[in-house]
């Protein structure tokens, strides 16, 4: 028997994952959390818990913050349709497996007992493509602001707050020139081409313009 | 706080210092401050470091700063890429003071330093020859007539100005920077930039 936690943002769904999931053989203790300081807060059994992740727009962010919060649990995200790039950041960042929101519920529990034994679940005719994509390497995981060093966050702050290179290397105490090579390195990192890009991504991130 | 994630510079971090009699702000400059305006706008450094504090950089109270920081240093900066560092840290430059015989004496060497600055053609004089000298020498005999307290405050001024130079210099990597202080302390803060072997000291002619 596998125990199973349904994380998921709206009530109505969340209860009803839990009903369902209830009757499903093989699957026991259905839990559900609403955030992750609900899902830190659940009892978490020693032995391997599958987390069923329903959430709307699913990042790579957000994945390496369930990872971290419930260490050790097998993440199944839930997605409308699989994109190579997106299913390796998912998975780089930590998700154990990925179902289509199409899936028969028979291929769902399987899914979830699966991810709790620590399985890679990927549909068969992805899963080739995306081993590929990781073994060439051709495929980058989505930026996270994590990847950022301090100095670069505070600099790309100053940036979304609409400052000239001048005005964050005074507010900073750093030269012009040093500025420029920091907004290179996040161009770098954040894998965009101009001033107008990093800032709207990080609007996007948070960020107050 | 050093930046460790910046990309690898092929050029050496270099540092200058400048002296100046900043002190005497209230007499009237012999030199016209443009000429100090020209040799730092010549060297165009990436940083300017300014013995000034935190507080005063904040509140943009230049009131009580000395000319060549208010009058020509700042509103250069302003209008450059030239980026200001004050390195003050919480406390102004002390200054030598004295009762009784000690402070007549201070007084005279004091008077002695304003006729040096009141002689200079320009900013190099103080830095070179028998003003840079004589001033030091000055300097020196009106600390050890102030007494333990002001030679204490003299040396802590200096570690603090050293330390936020040398911020400067790590948290900017292949930059060049000016720092720009009273003579008083230049003979000091270079050997401590020294002993730093990414930093490369030089003449503020040579930056």
């Amino acid at each position: 028997m596998r125990d199973v936690i349904v994380f998921c943002q709206e009530n109505l769904r969340r209860a009803a994952w839990v009903a369902l999931l209830e009757r499903q053989p093989g699957l026991s203790a259905v839990q559900a959390a609403r955030t992750i300081s609900d899902l830190k807060a659940l009892p978490i059994s020693e032995k391997q818990v599958s987390i069923l992740v329903d959430l709307p727009g699913v990042d790579a962010e957000l994945v390496a913050q369930l990872t971290t919060a419930v260490p050790g649990c097998g993440l199944l995200i839930l997605v409308s349709d699989f994109e190579i790039a997106e299913a390796v950041s998912l998975l780089q960042a930590g998700a154990t497996g990925l179902i289509s929101r199409d899936a028969a519920v028979p291929e769902l529990v399987q899914a979830i007992i699966a991810v709790g034994r620590g399985e890679i679940v990927l549909p068969p005719e992805m899963a080739s493509r995306v081993m590929l994509a990781l073994a060439r390497g051709d495929v980058r995981p989505k930026p996270t602001i994590e990847s950022l060093t301090d100095r670069e966050q505070e600099v790309l702050s100053l940036l979304a707050q609409g400052l000239t290179n001048k005005d964050i290397a005074q507010s900073l105490f750093l030269s012009v020139r040093t500025i420029e090579a920091h907004l290179r390195n996040i161009y770098g990192k954040l894998d965009v081409n101009s001033r107008t890009e990093a800032v709207l991504w990080a609007v996007q991130h948070g960020y107050e313009p | 706080m050093i930046d460790g994630d910046m990309n690898e510079t092929t050029h050496p971090t270099q540092i200058a210092v400048l002296g100046t009699l900043a002190e005497f702000h209230q007499d009237p400059l012999p030199y016209n401050l443009k000429s100090l305006v020209k040799l730092v706008a010549d060297i165009n450094p990436d940083l300017l470091c300014l013995d000034m504090t935190l507080e005063q950089w904040q509140q943009q109270d230049f009131s009580r700063l000395p000319e060549e920081y208010s009058q020509a240093l700042l509103p250069l900066a302003a209008q450059t890429d030239i980026v200001v560092v004050p390195i003050g840290g919480d406390r102004v430059m002390p200054k030598a003071s004295a009762t009784g015989w000690r402070g007549g004496l201070i007084t005279s060497l004091r008077k002695m330093l304003s006729w040096i600055q009141s002689g200079a053609p320009g900013p190099d004089a103080i830095n070179q020859g028998w003003r840079h000298d004589v001033g030091n020498i000055l300097y020196t005999f009106a600390r050890l007539l102030a007494g333990k307290k002001t030679s204490q405050a003299y040396h802590a001024h200096i570690e603090q100005v050293s330390q936020a130079a040398l911020d400067a210099a790590q948290n900017n990597p292949g930059n060049r920077i000016l720092v720009v202080t009273n003579i008083q302390y230049c003979h000091h803060i270079r050997p401590r930039l020294r002993e730093h072997s990414e930093i490369r000291v030089t003449s503020y002619r040579e930056l």
